[in-house]
């Protein structure tokens, strides 16, 4: 609640000049909180009242006037107050996008859920800001209106407002709580409905019609649980808002005459508490108890686990890449995914990594180019901690090639600056010289959709080719070429120099290296092929049942 | 016959006790309020305490009612909202799948979040909506008492805010729809993004790509502006209309007191009945309301009127799970006679849109041929009943799609042993809770969602397994660990696959080509057909 506070503070600092002008302009829409108890207390008394009906009108003409100021000055605080809040909405949208790429592992749901929160964020940041300012100046405007018509109610009408504002802000945490409770309710049944809705041919094929309305209905019914207690905590603020609302009007009229106020005078306060007070007093309640929760709760979500920025960047005297005693699992009462891993891959090998899927070949990979830290044992890259290794020394082509919208050549030379000579050579090696003529040339405006899966990876590992590390990384970033585009490119990497390690998706993958690592979950062995099928029963297995003739199909 | 309108009588009903309680504080609220300014005026005028003790007294019944008025509001829609979607939700399960031909998955989301939330909030809408039209109307006449000529300023000055009103949402909607639109390149550039994850991290460019997602910035803010811009302006002119009436009141009113036929209290009282008789356009804002829930609880009715496929009551006999397809007719695909013998491993094989799903679909009744019969040992499956149908048959799919607390809850009874036939075992026990992980927690690649949809066929089916395409996200040798389970399994297999390694292992081969059947023999017969060849050729990339 507090880091969401200070976050807000810091939106409107940020902007100081916007800020000024939006206090400048709340003055002027405040102005009838502070005129309409003069207004109307002269209009009566010293106008009509007094059989000058001229007098009235101009006191009336007075009002008027006050509240066109107002409403030109609401207008002009309302864009004050966008200028304040669209930086805002900017900053959490670039957050978004910055951690969903140095996230990993985000799902394009994710993405769009984030960009839906950073909207209600934004609206919610919105009505915070302006109900707190209008109450603070409306606050400060009836009371300098009444002070200068009558000092003496002044004790009469804010002593039970500041009551029942106390009272309000007292319950707020309650509040938050229930309304925090139902937006989480809220969400979690969403979600559901949308897996239950998602699987209904699943739910069919397994006849799990009441086991899944079991579970989905047991989210309805917490949420309509905590709907309904939202409801009770609601009543009772609106209690307080009563008693801060409607005490001081009884107040006025009960003892203000015989404080000396005429029949105008009286008029003229509750006016000025029922017109302006009140309804700024409600707008606070709304504005905290609904979109004040919701805010601190997006935000939370917004902002939750940004990851710390990492350390300084090393380069690398060479690529020798060495893990030792490498454990990985993804939680602690998880089954490890690496297990105890040693291996050295001297710079300059070709090496091939076998093993059923799920093995943790991917997760190798990235232990290797340091997306995850071991939780015992070291990786390092020429002596320097994986994570820490500066990106340019290896690259990594996972098996979702990444394709942005732009032009091809863009594409090509994302990770290196190239001449048009080096791209030709490069697009020539790796075998991807007939999509750049399909494509239409370089500066072809190209966009993932439009290409095929095989296609894609062709542009990643041209990329690859031409980036400057001199550790490739391919996870199985060839599984949709067929096995003759595959011997090409992969055969392209080899001559390139440097290190190259492949998690092969096919058998003849592997036997292009000069070393096979097999992964089979208990250990981890290396070799030659012709070692491996005498030491390792999982590759001997796979070597047995692997008929060329059936993977050229697979 | 239902009809939306019993739907949303039906949501008022089982509001609950809070309806009767919403109804009656808001009857009792309406009155109150229109009476308050009157007593208000009057007690501001007498100097005797009658009228301030009536004030007090309105005053505190008011707030009584507002309070019970906002719990009842609150109560009945939360119990109304949960009546309907439990309802509804039951329903589109019985349905089933064939629901989403005419339903997408995202608008079945939408109904049964957001439309039986506005059907929920009928209670209080109707309700509250109806008496707010006592304080509004009676205000009206309230000011016709006092003087017609006051009243004729308030008509006036309603008509001039309904039209402001309309203007402002007819512009705001098109400009929203530029706003969005700017929004929606960030988004697509960053679901792109997104997908190459791997590659950003790994290549350290996230600065350099967040620029490049980012680049429509300047694009949404102008937009954004022009938003803000467009509900000011119409701020502005919302913002006089009622004041300036409210002036002008006071300026008439004012005469008439000089005259000595208003007290300065009645002047008072006629300011603040403009304010309630303006509350006349929030009324026609639950009228809208109401409105809302009537076409929600349309679109509800007609998810309620998609019947449910009827089941039958017999059991199976005992029997090797032979299958058969007699004189079977639907979509796409015609069987004149086809015989799986019972514990055997037929694959289905064919080219994309040869029928190869259909054909699974119907294998199991996840929906119901056009014409003929598809029977399971001698019973024809729409004579069985529902629980010996999906116990008797277990599916697998290429995508599928799980349902769970936790994984182990997902695979169903015997998890774990059916998780290792599956061999999904393995990467279960690596991940952060094993088998107890939530679902939600589980990120699982295509391959590893495939072995989990797969134990889960092996833990329901105890007669027939149906794999549709259930392997192709399986590299080599996951897919022969999954081969060499499925060919030790004794029930029968239907395998839908368009790998011949697949194809290779199964004891007998149907071989599709545009919904009929072209072959039906050992892999190994049919391969000397370069036809047969192609279908598998075709579909290498």
């Amino acid at each position: 609640m507090r880091a969401a506070a200070r976050v807000l503070a810091r939106a409107v600092t940020r902007e100081p000049g916007r800020a000024a002008r939006l206090a400048a302009w709340s003055v002027a829409e405040v102005a009838p909180s502070f005129v309409i108890g003069l207004a109307l207390a002269g209009a009566i008394d010293d106008g009509f009242g007094a059989g000058e009906p001229m007098v009235g009108l101009v006191w009336v003409g007075v009002l008027g006037l006050s509240w066109v100021v107002a409403a030109v000055g609401a207008r002009q605080a309302l864009m004050a107050l966008a200028g304040i809040v669209e930086p805002f909405r900017e900053r959490l949208a670039a957050g978004v996008v910055r951690d969903a790429l140095a996230g990993g592992r985000v799902e394009a749901a994710a993405v769009t859920r984030s960009n839906l929160q950073v909207e209600v964020a934004r609206d919610a940041f919105a009505t915070v800001l302006g109900v707190l300012r209008s109450f603070v100046f409306t606050l400060v405007s009836v009371a300098l209106g009444l002070a200068a018509l009558m000092p003496e109610v002044l004790v009469l009408v804010l002593a039970p407002f500041a009551l029942g504002l106390g009272l309000f802000l007292l319950s707020l945490p309650a509040l938050a709580r229930r309304q925090r409770a139902f937006l989480v309710a809220d969400e979690r049944t969403t979600e559901w409905v949308t897996v239950a809705m998602g699987a209904l041919r699943d739910v069919t094929a397994c006849g799990a019609e009441e086991r899944t309305g079991e579970l989905v209905g047991r989210r309805i019914d917490e949420q309509a649980a905590a709907a309904g207690t939202l409801a009770r905590v609601t009543a009772v603020r609106t209690f307080a808002l009563g008693l801060g609302g409607w005490a001081p009007v009884l107040l006025v009229l009960a003892f203000a005459p015989g404080l000396g106020a005429s029949p105008g005078m009286v008029v003229g306060i509750v006016a000025a508490v029922l017109q302006s007070l009140t309804p700024a007093l409600n707008g606070l309640v709304e504005g905290l108890g609904v979109s004040g929760v919701r805010l601190m709760v997006t935000l939370e979500r917004l902002m939750g686990d940004r990851p710390a920025a990492g350390p300084d960047r090393l380069t690398p005297p060479d690529v020798r890449v060495e893990l030792s005693g490498a454990t990985f699992r993804y939680g602690p009462h998880a089954d490890p995914v690496v297990s105890d891993l040693d291996l050295t891959v001297p710079e300059g090998e070709h090496l091939a990594v076998v093993g059923p899927s799920g093995i943790g070949k991917s997760t190798l990979a990235a232990l290797i180019t340091g997306l995850v830290q071991p939780g015992e044992g070291t990786v390092t890259v020429g002596g320097v901690a994986a994570e820490r290794v500066d990106p340019a020394a290896r690259v990594l082509i996972p098996q979702e090639a990444y394709v942005f919208r732009g032009t091809l050549w863009d594409n090509l030379t994302y990770l290196s600056v190239a001449s048009e000579s080096r791209v030709d050579g490069a697009v020539a090696e790796v075998g991807a010289d007939g999509l750049v003529q399909r494509l239409g040339g370089y500066q072809a405006e190209i966009h993932a959709a439009e290409l095929t899966p095989g296609e894609r990876q062709l542009v990643a590992l041209v990329r690859a080719y031409l980036s400057p590390a001199r550790l490739t990384i391919l996870d199985e970033s060839t599984c949709h070429l067929d096995p003759a585009a595959e011997a090409r490119a992969e055969e392209a990497f080899a001559r390139r120099g440097g290190t190259l390690i492949v998690i092969a998706h096919r058998l003849t993958s592997a036997m292009r290296a000069q070393r096979i690592l097999v992964l089979d979950g208990a250990e981890a062995v290396s070799g030659t092929h012709a070692d491996l099928l005498r030491t390792s029963r999982l590759y001997a297995d796979l070597a047995g049942q692997w008929d060329p003739d059936l993977e050229q199909v697979s | 016959m239902r009809t939306a309108d019993q739907l949303v009588a039906g949501a008022i009903r089982r509001g609950g006790p809070a309806v009767g309680v919403l109804a009656v504080t808001s009857v009792a609220g309406g009155v109150l309020a229109l009476a308050l300014p009157y007593a208000l005026g009057r007690a501001a005028d007498a100097r005797s305490g009658g009228w301030l003790a009536g004030c007090v007294a309105v005053v505190g019944l008011l707030v009584v009612c507002d309070t019970f008025g906002v719990w009842a509001g609150g109560a009945s829609g939360a119990r109304a909202s949960a009546w309907v979607r439990h309802r509804v939700l039951r329903h589109v399960l019985g349905v089933g799948p064939g629901l989403t031909r005419s339903v997408p998955e995202g608008d079945l989301v939408t109904r049964l979040g957001m439309n039986a939330e506005e059907v929920g909030r009928a209670p209080d809408a109707a309700i509250t909506g109806a008496t707010m039209l006592i304080p509004a109307v009676g205000s009206l006449v309230a000011l016709l008492l006092i003087d017609p000529w006051l009243a004729l300023t308030l008509v006036a000055g309603l008509t001039l805010i309904m039209l402001v009103l309309r203007a402002f949402l007819r512009v705001s909607t098109a400009l929203a729809g530029d706003y969005q639109e700017a929004q929606a390149d960030i988004a697509s550039r960053l679901v792109d993004a997104v997908a190459g994850a791997r590659t950003i991290a790994a290549a350290g460019t996230a600065a350099q790509e967040t620029r490049r997602v980012l680049s429509a910035l300047p694009r949404v803010r102008a937009h954004a502006l022009e938003l803000w811009r467009v509900r000011a302006q119409a701020g502005v002119r919302a913002a006089v209309v009622v004041p300036l009436l409210e002036v002008c009141v006071l300026g008439v009113g004012g005469y008439r007191l000089a005259a000595g036929d208003l007290t300065a209290g009645e002047l008072y009282a006629s300011a603040r009945y403009v304010v309630l008789g303006a509350g006349l356009g929030s009324a026609l804002g639950y009228v809208s309301q109401v409105a809302r829930a009537r076409a929600a609880a349309r679109r509800l009715v007609r998810l309620l009127d998609e019947c449910p496929a009827p089941h039958g009551v017999r059991r199976l006999p005992d029997g090797p799970g032979v299958l058969v397809f007699h004189d079977v007719m639907a979509r796409g695909l015609h069987i004149p006679d086809l015989t799986i013998p019972g514990g055997s491993a037929v694959a289905v094989v064919g080219r994309s849109g040869s029928g190869k799903s259909r054909l699974a679909c119907l294998a199991g009744r996840l929906a119901d041929p056009a014409r003929g019969q598809v029977l399971l040992d001698d019973v024809p499956l729409n004579r069985l009943s529902r629980t010996a149908l999906r116990e008797a048959i277990g599916y697998a799919f290429e995508r599928p799609c799980l349902v769970g607390d936790t994984v182990a809850d997902a695979i169903g009874p015997s998890a774990e042993q059916a998780a290792q036939a599956a061999g999904a075992d393995a990467f279960i026990r690596r991940l952060p809770s094993g088998y107890a992980t939530p679902l939600a927690d589980a990120p699982m690649s295509g391959g590893e969602r495939q072995r989990v949809g797969l134990a889960r066929a092996f833990a329901h089916g105890d007669r027939l397994l149906v794999l549709d395409d259930a392997t192709s996200s399986l590299d080599t040798i996951t897919e022969h660990q999954v081969g060499a389970a499925l060919a030790a399994d004794r029930r029968t297999r239907l395998i839908v696959t368009h790998r011949a390694a697949m194809a290779a292992r199964a004891d007998l081969v149907v071989w599709l080509e545009r919904g009929r059947v072209r072959g039906y023999d050992r892999h190994d017969r049919l391969w000397r057909n370069p036809d047969y060849r192609a279908v598998f050729q075709g579909e290498a990339s």
